[in-house]
């Protein structure tokens, strides 16, 4: 009995390190949405942006880019370091009184976890199936030649963006808000490495300061949301006042 | 060492291993648990001396039990004592008894035996007991799509859902090891099995606290041997998921690829360490986590339903 006859050809180490990379950063989207206090979900996010720098590195590697040896530098000053300390200082400034949760954040989810992550596995799988069927395999320009790592790659960074914002849909609070939308940035900094990793680095870097732009922008949100209503949740602005 | 064993003693040795092995596993996991609590622990050796101590004792049934209270310990034995003829615990290639049973005929022994323990506790008319066993089958319930989509990634993997293929799979390179869906596969099994052998995100697997109790109060109302057969039959069924999660997913080497009786006895050596790194491990965790409270557990389920997902989704755009 032969037993290795129907057995799916694997693809390479570096291929199957970048789609392990991919599959961890969506898990670690899926933590997010289930976590219930922002300092926990900002320890995801730093640990997601490293995952990402990692990912540059390997595919740098793979690819002979050496560029991306810089981006990957910078990504993760910015993004392990930079984003979460202004986000830390931001919220511990709204209330120096309680120094580990501002307040409006915890209790905003308004699905349970495990339905939150149904709902999240249904999107995910939407996303998936939708990169699926572009029939990606054999993308010449992307990882690993034609073997169908992009694809799978590919529909990971989609199945995450749907994820965030599906965390951004059911979490009512702009610091929930705020990271979903960062760690949207995270998958599709995943998809350009994956699909277009020759990007000229003046590209990469402009992307990487549209997240100091968010940064900047939802920083701006959370104090004035803070300052109008004293919490961070959304829930009263569901009534327009004049 | 150059003497062949005959196939038939190798399928016996295999089920010697687990049967024999499975309380020397399980009291090197209490005793590295004891010791990362900075207690000295219980003797490797001590669950041997509490199985002979108990099949020395006193068998008693509650008033009004039926024999089915009796005979569900050792169909639930018997049932283990099965398992080890049709998954890989020493040898590379198929034994004949090896292809009787897929990874599906393992599943339903394993829920053979936790059925009818289950049912032998509700003819006693104990509370707890009964609570135990309703709360075992609700929580293995929610915890099967999850196993079901394990056995669906070794399907789309190699094409059968024979426990063999698989491990061979694995074997056969190192980018059949990193790719996303062996890796996905395995972490969520390694999450059902903490489930189902009662550690400690789910259940106190020591404790006596009826609150949190799930497979442990199920065996309230045995004594003397039968008990016995019972903490046994746990051991076992512990031994056997430690073994399918080593030497079918994470770690299929150090199995025996001939006859030779020298390969054969390092196999079973190679089996028991791997057994007792899997504890070595979980004791980390139980010793680093807090229990979860009886309505999270779903919620533990759930993330390990994802990743199990995930698994088969990587494999169905082909890369994963």
């Amino acid at each position: 009995m032969s037993l290795a006859s129907a057995v799916q050809a694997a693809p390479g180490v570096y291929e199957g390190v970048a789609n392990v990379i991919a599959a961890v950063m969506l898990l670690i989207e899926f933590g997010m949405l289930r976590q219930a206090l922002a300092r926990d979900q900002i320890r995801l996010y730093m640990a997601q942006s490293a995952l990402i720098s990692v990912l540059a590195v390997v595919i740098a590697a793979d690819r002979n880019l050496p560029d991306l040896y810089a981006l990957a530098g910078l990504s993760a000053a910015l993004k392990v370091v930079a984003v979460p300390l202004v986000m830390r200082r931001l919220l511990g400034r709204i209330d120096p009184d309680i120094q580990d949760e501002a307040p409006g954040v915890a209790g905003s989810q308004t699905l349970s976890p495990a339905s939150a992550v149904l709902a999240g596995i249904v999107l995910a799988a939407f996303g998936f199936f939708c990169f699926g069927s572009l029939k990606l395999h054999g993308f010449a320009g992307g990882l690993g030649g034609n073997n169908g790592a992009p694809a799978l790659a590919l529909a990971l960074a989609a199945a995450m963006v749907l994820v965030s914002f599906g965390l951004m849909i059911v979490r009512r609070d702009v610091a929930s808000q705020a990271i979903g939308f960062f760690s949207l940035e995270n998958a599709i900094s995943l998809a350009a490495l994956v699909v277009a990793s020759g990007l000229p680095l003046i590209l990469e870097t402009a992307f990487l300061f549209d997240l100091l732009v968010a940064v900047v922008v939802f920083g701006m949100l959370i104090r004035t949301h803070h300052a109008r209503a004293e919490s961070l949740s959304t829930a009263d602005l569901t009534r327009l006042r004049g | 060492m150059s003497v062949a064993l005959p196939v038939p003693v190798i399928q016996l040795l295999q089920v010697l291993t687990v049967a024999l092995g499975a309380p020397g596993v399980t009291g090197v996991i209490a005793k590295v648990e004891a010791r990362l609590q900075g207690r000295r622990g219980p003797r490797v050796l001590q669950p041997y001396y509490d199985l002979a101590k108990l099949f020395r004792k006193e068998a008693l049934a509650p008033e009004g039990a039926s024999w089915f209270f009796l005979a569900a310990p050792v169909i639930a034995v018997a049932a283990y004592l099965t398992i080890p003829l049709l998954i890989p615990v020493l040898t590379t290639y198929g034994l004949p008894l090896g292809y009787m049973g897929d990874i599906l005929g393992g599943g339903f022994l394993l829920s053979l035996a936790s059925f009818v323990v289950a049912a032998a506790a509700l003819e006693t008319g104990d509370p707890y007991a009964q609570m135990g066993s309703s709360r075992a089958k609700t929580f293995s319930a929610i915890a099967e799509p999850v196993v079901l989509f394990v056995v669906f990634t070794v399907a789309l993997l190699t094409g059968t859902d024979l426990p063999y293929a698989l491990a061979a799979t694995v074997r056969s390179s190192a980018g059949q090891v990193i790719r996303p869906a062996h890796l996905l596969a395995s972490a969520a099994l390694f999450m059902v099995i903490l489930h189902e052998t009662g550690r400690i995100p789910v259940e106190t697997h020591t404790g006596t606290n009826e609150f949190g109790m799930i497979e442990e109060a199920r065996a309230f109302e045995h004594s003397g041997p039968f008990f016995a057969l019972l903490k046994w039959g746990s051991e076992l069924k512990q031994l056997i998921l430690y073994t399918i999660l080593a030497d079918v997913f994470l770690a299929p080497w150090g199995l025996a690829s001939t006859r030779q009786l020298g390969a054969v006895i390092l196999a079973i050596v190679a089996l028991l360490a791997k057994a007792c790194a899997v504890g070595c491990v979980v004791a980390v965790i139980d010793d680093s986590f807090a229990k979860l409270r009886l309505f999270k557990i779903t919620e533990y389920v759930s993330a390990a339903f994802l990743i199990a997902v995930l698994g088969v989704f990587t494999l169905y755009l082909g890369g994963g």
